[in-house]
């Protein structure tokens, strides 16, 4: 198959794309860059499908936030889950030249620009933050001023996705804030927050409602929700807090 | 609930796919209005659960379902039955 098909006058929208790009993030987490040919480009915050189909005819489809910026080839970074079907071919095996089906890019109300303003509040949960990232990549990469503070939960300090990158984005008066949580083990020395968010660290940390602030909120289900309802408690209209859950079917 | 359960209750962010040819790439957007209770919102907001097989979509005010999806190797059946509208962005 080259390029999406066209039935009927329908695009199916699925593609292939070849690996162009491997990076290991953590020991569990891999970036894989992308060469879609028909590929429109995306917006931050969007997400994709992959498609693999085994020999038996067998398929089996997950759905991947993208990480690079607007006007990048699209990268999506991708958590090994031990028990999943996807995961861990696409962390494990996959390798540039490799092919897999895609289609994408989907979704138009998790996505944030310079132009809906802020102050920008971004809280993930793990590989929640991997949207999150595209928009701090975009921030960034145009140059915006928009006050922007990423509270990023992880069980440890390896296991803190784009750790070095969000050192650098962090750098500078109008860089982004960045506030880790290591909630399972930290490093000798940590003096940083050694928790699962409560609502006295979103208090702490989240801008506050007299603001206005844009939030965004990915990670599993249910720290999404306790993080939503927290903010949603500190003043934030439901509105002005967008969410994406993710599963733990890999 | 059981934990089981609670991973594969996600948001509307996960019909984007599956809608994408009946949307668009940013049909997530669309606002939908439930018909049973009336309350109007993004699709991405509803409450989707997934591998029923494939996804249902219920209303988060009331709980109804709104939209359920199945794709198979050759086409995706579709049913919108519990929406009164979406408005579809141009």
């Amino acid at each position: 198959m080259a390029g999406a098909a066209v039935l009927g006058g329908l695009t199916t929208g699925w593609q292939v794309a070849e690996v162009v790009d491997a990076v290991d993030e953590t020991p569990r987490v891999r970036t894989l860059v992308l060469s879609a040919p028909d590929w429109p480009g995306h917006r931050a915050g969007q997400h994709l499908d992959v498609r693999l189909t085994a020999p038996d005819g067998y398929q089996a489809q997950r759905s991947y936030s993208l990480s690079s910026a607007p006007g990048e080839p699209p990268a999506i970074t991708v958590e090994r889950l031990e028990d999943g079907e996807v995961s861990p071919f696409l962390v494990g095996e996959l390798r540039p030249g490799d092919r897999l089906e895609v289609r994408g890019p989907i979704g138009g109300w998790f996505v944030w620009e310079p132009a809906l303003g802020g102050p920008l509040l971004l809280v993930g949960g793990g590989s929640g933050i991997v949207p999150l990232m595209a928009m701090a990549r975009l921030r960034a990469a145009a140059g915006s001023e928009v006050p922007a503070r990423l509270l990023l939960s992880s069980r440890s300090w390896e296991d803190v996705i784009y750790r070095d990158e969000l050192a650098a984005l962090a750098d500078g008066p109008r860089g982004l804030e960045v506030v880790h949580t290591l909630t399972r083990s930290q490093p000798a020395g940590w003096s940083g927050y050694a928790r699962r968010v409560d609502e006295e660290l979103l208090r702490e940390v989240a801008w506050p409602a007299e603001a206005n602030p844009q939030a965004f909120v990915c990670g599993p289900t249910a720290f999404v929700e306790s993080i939503a309802s927290g903010l949603v408690a500190l003043g934030y209209p439901p509105e002005r807090v967008k969410t994406e859950r993710f599963g733990a079917t890999g | 609930m059981s934990a089981r359960t609670e991973e594969l209750r996600l948001d509307g962010n996960a019909l984007g796919g599956a809608l994408l040819e009946l949307l668009g790439p940013e049909g997530t957007a669309s606002v939908a209005t439930c018909g049973s209770c009336g309350a109007r919102g993004e699709l991405a907001r509803l409450v989707v659960y997934v591998r029923c097989p494939g996804l249902v979509g219920r209303c988060p005010a009331c709980d109804a379902v709104l939209v359920s999806v199945v794709e198979g190797p050759d086409q995706t059946w579709v049913s919108l039955a519990g929406l009164r509208t979406v408005e579809l962005r141009r």
